[in-house]
């Protein structure tokens, strides 16, 4: 009874327990799923799993009917079911089924087996469907899916009699790629609301007045306010205090796609600063710009801890000279007075992408057990994480340790610039670490600044070898995570708040990572036609909560940066593996211990209240007798 | 507004001043080492340095260096500059080192270029300005000697390398303790000399130990024989040990004699199906092997309440041996501790699985876990061979047990089963330790392996285990002190005859009732002071009937429904999961670019052979349901879940150590809850005294008069909502000092400013090389 409904299922249940998390979510989130309301959570993820959670939270009772059909999220119809559908699985073998695709997701499910089989993901997450003929004698059809979320599945079905009607995959083609079909995106569809508005976790100018902004060395610009200087970039900038508007209009033109440095952090103290730019555009016959050398300069002078600066360009230095060619480079130091150049070597777009690619042959479907260190190490993921972290690493200890301001580039400022800006935060300011500052960090940092994530994940778009696609949030989340390792009580959310991230940066459910900047954000309306993942987090804040976090906001985190320290993260690459099991869920037993400590202290205050009046009412008994009552009893039993 | 700018300092002032006083002074006061009973000075030198940073000696310590029969100490004046925090030992100090613990001397001359490894009573052609000791627990520490008398150091360079040899086991420091003891004052006899008990762990040395064994697990058909007593039979076995009840003492004394070193099979443990753990060496008579395997046989099925068949594993065929697991340490120590942190960084994932440790705790869980399947799944008894029955059954039997039985995973039972499968059953420490010197082809480090393995299933099940990984890696560096009998002998006839013949030697006659004898490392009081003590406790551990106090409402275990293929087993024909790979490894030379057709075919390829052996479905049956942590525990065993113990192999680095993290942080956090959960409970007791009428308010902040059994208390001194200054991920051992490897030029900041490299520094460090 206890395992029944569940042996089989691939993967972990999403909204049961997951796999590897440190702190399996299991029954909170069981109960979760589970709670009707508004709070409902989009089932969506769910990989492949069993319909029923009832073994898993043990309040459940009622096994919950294993249904052919999902049951639809609001918004959500099916546009297609075919039976005798062939899902052939990697670890469970040839399973047959129903397979239903709907407007938002694929979900197949194998009624023979004891337990049921269910296999349900957003069709978002497929990057490319391939149909491949006669890969089986009995004539079939079979289709592959290569999904974003390190995965591939494949199905096989009967060619249809009717050789006019449309076969399902045919269908899931359509609704899989929706921006290629002229379909719309499923988040303007999904009509769930939640009791949190997401959309207003994050405000520039309170952030910035959070920070202290304006102050006497920075302001708040205007000059983007229709971005007019530029399109990649949020409304509101803050630049030091005594550049004009029209000296920023000209930086504009010198820095790549008009990317201006602007801060990004400010140190409460020694008003050190993160600023982040675009690179300039020297070309090769090292064109010069007074105004951004003046511009530059007066980021330095408003620190006046220090009388250098540091120049972080993200890339190798090879990478960063060929840029030359193109009119971009990177800034001399005989232009810039006191500034120091340093090159952070890190890859560029196509690289990272590579790298994942060949870290998902390696994990997927099967690890290969002897070799398992070399191959990872192949893959070289770790070493980019670990360039990755390092130069935030510098980064931070320039600005806490040297009190001295930093200027961050790459070569557009919406990659590899993120990824430092935001790390750096993250170890510097403690308010990032909390769930609420991690949102408004990602708000900040990636959506406002313009990272590219409609073209770098490719959202509804068919085109799966677009070069512009790129892991590089995958990345970022994978340093943090790397972050929470390290530190398992200075991060106030846990790790299934990071794989929720990572599943709604594919799934399309809600708009949070929809489009390319704050500009088409505003045009195409998102936070009035579609839901902030924000909105869901926010709803049920427990879940996503690390029991362990400790308030270090003042303390500044410098994480180990050595492969030493670095691990692959498992319950992320590795959870589609059924032979992948979550560690225990410490976080479960924390929670118990807490629940057991809040039973204690009710039962020792309800004694102290009943002592207490026993006493009052006894006291005139006892009145002659009144040392007894002060005598220590001694009750260890 | 900016006209007037503050001076700003310099680049210079960043530096730390570099201390020249202590350059130019060394202390002149008067040092002395601490001595233990029995322990005497052998040599000494005065105005050593102690190197504390591989680049920079502003840092360094000044002091004596002091060689006696029992160790290296240092004693010096300097505290170390950084606050730091250790937890006392009771033994040594803090810049001592045992002589047992010593891997390595080596002598340097700088200005000559020329080094040297010094062993037993060897020559030094010049004089020292530097010592490197290398040491069994993975520390380096350096002296200089460059302020030092020129002679008094090579004499105290050639003590030490002198001393770390020794050509006796009664040589061993140990001796001396004890033997002081006895001849010492009435109140310092009770520990040398005591009558025996008043502790908690079974010692398995007599018959009554094996017999409340026995009882405990209900090995009803199972007896305790006394054949070997004096021993009389096997000069390996301990006096006493558990057969099966049908054979008579007649027919194992006549068994014995084809057995390697007369090592009959013996009983280890019973599952609570009836299936009982059997241990052996091989049979050496070739005549009598079959009939011989036979009767074993027999008997063990007898003794088996459903008549179950027995299986017998050869372990020298599948495990590796104890010189290729010796050869794998010497690989893991080199990348971990001697390399320069950055040129092993380059390479580190390979260079660790080329060191194959992890391949071979792996390898030693994956035999346990099949054993674990034959007594648990198909109740069937198991017996383990070995040539000597003396090393790889050490490892595998008691893995076994550790996964079956929790009584062996609380620290009294963990414990007695290092005692039972391995001190009485004579796993040979003093030569796998190499605590002579003699002979380097014998030492192994089985034992650390072991610990290795229990932490794999520790850091998988973390409330299963009673005991945290601090007391594993404290277990580990008993060894290296001589003075517990535990780790100092071949068996228990090897320490027997010792003991006599020390005795003899010494001219002691003992008393009645009295007997000479060494501490056990379980007497932890010996180390540590019973506070420190408390760092053993597992928070949250989940005991024994732990869970009834959730009403059987909370589970604690909860795991992801698992299908397929959870486990893989060897145990007959070839691993599936080997070919599923092998499969998978063809594909690496297809096309990987839109090859995805030709790798789904092979993704349908692989399935074809599909089939589930009885014991991979027993696996994946086991991994579908939720664990309890009072239940059977097997570990995962794919190698992206067993990663390396970093406590134990990283602990002295200080490139990898990070300040105010590590594991060490969620421990601090959950033992104040512990101990808060503790202090209400103490509360209660009070309130629920016999006469609850006269019970007097307790104080809120509770008159807990026991001792907290939690290093980190909830109301303590610190702030309750942070992580204390001195936890670091190697708490509570510090690398300060500790890993001080050669100065090597160009290392690590040279490679650190090449490009974005990892480094501790801060600004400072940075600033040094620009």
């Amino acid at each position: 009874m206890e395992k029944s409904g569940s042996t089989d299922s691939l993967d972990t249940k999403r909204f049961s327990s997951r796999p590897a998390s440190v702190d399996s979510l299991s029954s909170t989130s069981t109960s979760r799923s589970d709670r009707s309301g508004q709070a409902r959570p989009p089932a969506s993820m769910s990989s492949d799993s069993v319909p029923t959670s009832a073994d898993l939270s043990p309040e459940l009772k009622i096994p919950k009917e294993c249904k052919e059909e999902p049951e639809l999220l609001p918004g959500e119809a099916v546009q297609d079911l075919a039976r005798e559908v062939t899902y052939i699985c990697p670890f469970l073998g040839p399973l047959r089924g129903t397979l239903t695709v709907t407007n938002y997701r694929l979900f197949f499910s194998c009624m023979d087996r004891e337990p049921t089989f269910v296999l349900d993901l957003p069709l978002a997450v497929v990057s490319r469907v391939e149909k491949i003929g006669g890969a089986s004698s009995r004539g079939d059809v079979s289709y592959g899916l290569v999904c974003k979320d390190m995965r591939n599945l494949r199905f096989a079905h009967k060619q249809p009699e009717d050789a006019l009607k449309k076969s399902v995959f045919e269908v899931l083609m359509k609704f899989a790629f929706p921006v290629s079909n002229g379909l719309p995106i499923f988040a303007f569809e999904y009509g769930q609301v939640f009791p949190e508005n997401g959309w207003k976790v994050y405000d520039a100018l309170a952030e910035y007045k959070r920070q202290g902004i304006p102050n006497e060395s920075w302001r708040v610009s205007k000059a983007n306010d229709h971005y007019e200087l530029c399109d990649t970039y949020p409304s509101s900038l803050a630049v030091p205090v005594n550049i004009p508007d029209e000296d920023i209009r000209r930086v504009a033109a010198f820095r790549a796609k008009g990317r201006i440095p602007v801060l990004s952090w400010i140190h409460p103290e020694s008003q050190a600063t993160v600023t982040r730019c675009s690179q300039p555009m020297v070309g090769v016959n090292g064109k010069r710009s007074k105004e951004d050398e003046k511009y530059l300069q007066a980021v330095m002078d408003a620190n006046a801890q220090s009388h250098k600066l540091f120049i972080f360009d993200a890339r190798p230095s090879v990478n960063a000279a060929a840029n030359k060619t193109k009119g971009g480079g990177y800034e001399s130091e005989d232009a810039y007075q006191n500034a120091e150049l340093v090159f952070l070597d890190i890859h560029n777009i196509h690289v990272m992408r590579e790298s994942l690619r060949k870290l998902k042959e390696v994990v997927y479907p099967n690890i290969e057990e002897p070799h398992w260190l070399s191959n990872l190490e192949a893959t070289h993921w770790l070493e980019h994480i670990k360039l990755i972290l390092a130069g935030a690493l510098r980064i931070a200890d320039k600005v806490e340790s040297g009190k001295t301001s930093v200027v961050v580039h790459c070569s557009d400022g919406w990659d590899r610039t993120a990824q430092l800006t935001s790390l750096s935060m993250l170890m510097l300011d403690g308010f990032y670490r909390t769930t609420q500052g991690f949102q408004v960090l990602l708000e900040k940092e990636w959506l406002s600044f313009g990272h590219r994530f409609q073209l770098r994940i490719g959202h509804g778009d068919r085109n799966h070898t677009d070069a512009d696609r790129s892991p590089v949030f995958v990345q970022f989340i994978d340093c943090v995570w790397q972050m929470t390792r390290q530190f398992p009580a200075a991060f106030e959310f846990n790790e299934y708040f990071l794989v929720t991230i990572l599943d709604h940066l594919y799934s399309c459910l809600f708009g949070t990572f929809l489009c390319n900047s704050e500009q088409q954000r505003g045009k195409e309306e998102l936070s009035k036609r579609t839901m902030s993942l924000w909105s869901f987090i926010n709803s049920q804040l427990e879940d996503f909560s690390n029991p362990l976090y400790l308030n270090y906001s003042d303390h500044v985190l410098f994480p180990v940066v050595s492969l030493r320290h670095l691990e692959l993260w498992v319950g992320y690459y590795v959870r589609w593996n059924p032979r992948m099991r979550p560690q225990e869920p410490v976080h479960q037993r924390y929670k118990e211990l807490l629940a057991r400590r809040a039973e204690l202290q009710r039962r020792v205050e309800e004694l102290q209240r009943e002592v207490t009046n026993r006493s009052a009412s006894s006291s005139s008994e006892r009145a002659g007798s009144p040392t007894r009552s002060i005598t220590p009893v001694q009750t260890f039993v | 507004m900016f006209s007037v700018k503050q001076l700003k300092p310099t680049f210079k002032s960043y530096l730390p001043q570099t201390d020249v006083k202590k350059n130019i002074n060394p202390p002149i006061k008067k040092l002395e080492a601490k001595l233990l009973p029995g322990e005497i000075v052998v040599n000494e030198v005065n105005f050593v340095r102690k190197c504390i940073a591989a680049e920079k000696s502003h840092d360094d310590l000044w002091g004596k260096l002091i060689c006696t029969n029992f160790k290296v100490s240092f004693v010096t004046h300097d505290a170390l500059t950084k606050p730091r925090f250790q937890v006392a030992h009771r033994l040594l100090g803090e810049h001592d080192i045992p002589l047992t613990c010593l891997e390595q001397v080596v002598t340097v001359n700088d200005v000559k270029g020329k080094k040297k490894v010094l062993g037993c009573n060897q020559k030094l052609k010049f004089n020292p300005s530097e010592l490197i000791l290398y040491c069994k627990d993975f520390r380096i520490v350096r002296f200089s000697f460059d302020e030092a008398g020129p002679e008094g150091a090579k004499k105290v360079c050639l003590a030490i390398a002198h001393y770390s040899h020794p050509a006796d086991p009664q040589l061993l420091f140990g001796f001396e303790y004890i033997g002081v003891r006895y001849y010492g004052s009435p109140e310092e006899r009770v520990n040398g000399a005591r009558p025996k008990g008043g502790l908690q762990t079974p010692l398995f040395d007599c018959s009554s130990d094996w017999d409340r064994e026995i009882k405990r697990t209900n090995a009803e058909e199972w007896r305790v024989c006394s054949i070997n007593q004096d021993y009389a039979v096997s000069p390996s076995l301990p006096e006493f040990f558990v057969v099966p009840a049908s054979l008579a003492d007649q027919d194992l004394k006549q068994y014995a004699v084809s057995f390697a070193d007369q090592r009959i099979p013996v009983w280890c443990w019973n599952h609570s199906n009836g299936s009982a753990l059997i241990r052996m060496a091989n049979i050496t008579d070739p005549f009598q092997l079959k009939k011989l395997d036979q009767r074993i046989c027999n008997a063990i099925v007898k003794s088996h309440p459903q008549r179950s068949e027995a299986h017998k594993f050869d372990l020298d065929k599948s495990l590796p041996s104890i010189q290729d697991i010796q050869n794998s340490l010497v690989k893991i120590r080199q990348i971990c501790v001697i390399d320069p942190f950055e040129e092993s960084e380059e390479k580190w994932l390979s260079s660790v699985e080329n060191s194959q440790w992890l391949d071979y705790v792996r390898t030693f869980l994956k035999h346990s876990c099949e054993v674990v399947y034959l007594l648990e799944g198909m109740n069937a008894s198991v017996i383990l061979q070995e040539e000597e029955d003396r090393d790889l059954n050490c490892v595998v039997s008691s893995l076994v047990q550790i996964m079956l039985d929790p009584h062996f995973r609380t620290l009294s039972g963990f414990q007695s089963l290092v005692q039972k499968e391995w001190v009485m059953a004579g796993h040979r420490f003093l030569d796998r330790c190499n605590h002579l010197k003699k002979n380097a082809k014998e030492e192994s480090p089985l034992f650390l392996l072991f610990l290795d393995c229990v932490w794999q299933l520790m850091n998988q099940y973390p409330s299963a285990f009673e005991f945290t990984e601090t007391y594993l890696a404290v277990l580990s560096d008993s060894m290296w002190i001589p003075v517990f009998s535990t780790f100092l002998f071949n068996c228990p006839k090897h320490h027997a005859d010792t003991m006599t013949g020390f005795l003899e030697d010494k001219n002691i006659t003992l008393g009645e009732g009295e007997a000479l004898c060494f501490p056990p490392v379980w007497e932890w009081s010996q180390q540590l002071f019973i506070k420190d003590q408390t760092l053993f406790n597992n928070p949250i551990y989940v005991g024994k009937g732990a869970r009834n106090v959730h009403n059987g409402t909370v589970k604690s275990f909860r795991r992801t429904k698992v299908s397929h293929k959870s486990y893989s087993s060897t145990l007959r024909g070839t691993p599936p999961a080997l070919m599923r790979n092998g499969l998978q490894g063809g594909q690496g030379t297809l096309p990987r670019r839109n090859s995805l057709a030709a790798q789904l075919k092979s993704d349908l390829f692989q399935l074809r052979d599909v089939e589930e052996s009885p014991s991979e479905r027993f696996f994946r049956d086991w991994f579908s349901g939720p664990a309890d942590p009072q239940g059977l525990l097997l570990p995962q065993l794919l190698p992206s879940h067993l990663p390396l113990w970093r406590l134990y192999f990283l602990r002295w680095v200080p490139e990898a150590c990070i300040p105010r993290g590590g594991p060490i942080t969620a421990y601090h956090k959950f033992s104040q809850l512990a101990d808060e959960i503790d202090v209400l409970q103490n509360q209660l007791r009070h309130y629920k005294g016999p006469t609850p009428a006269n019970t007097p308010l307790a104080s809120p902040t509770g008159p807990p008069s026991e001792p907290s059994r939690m290093y980190f208390k909830a109301s303590s001194l610190y702030e309750p909502s942070s992580t204390p200054e001195f936890l670091s991920s190697s708490f509570p051992f510090t690398p300060v000092g500790n890993l001080c490897r050669p100065n090597l030029h160009g290392t690590p900041i040279s490679k650190f400013l090449n490009g974005a490299k990892i480094w501790l520094s801060t600004e400072s460090l940075a600033n040094e090389t620009l």
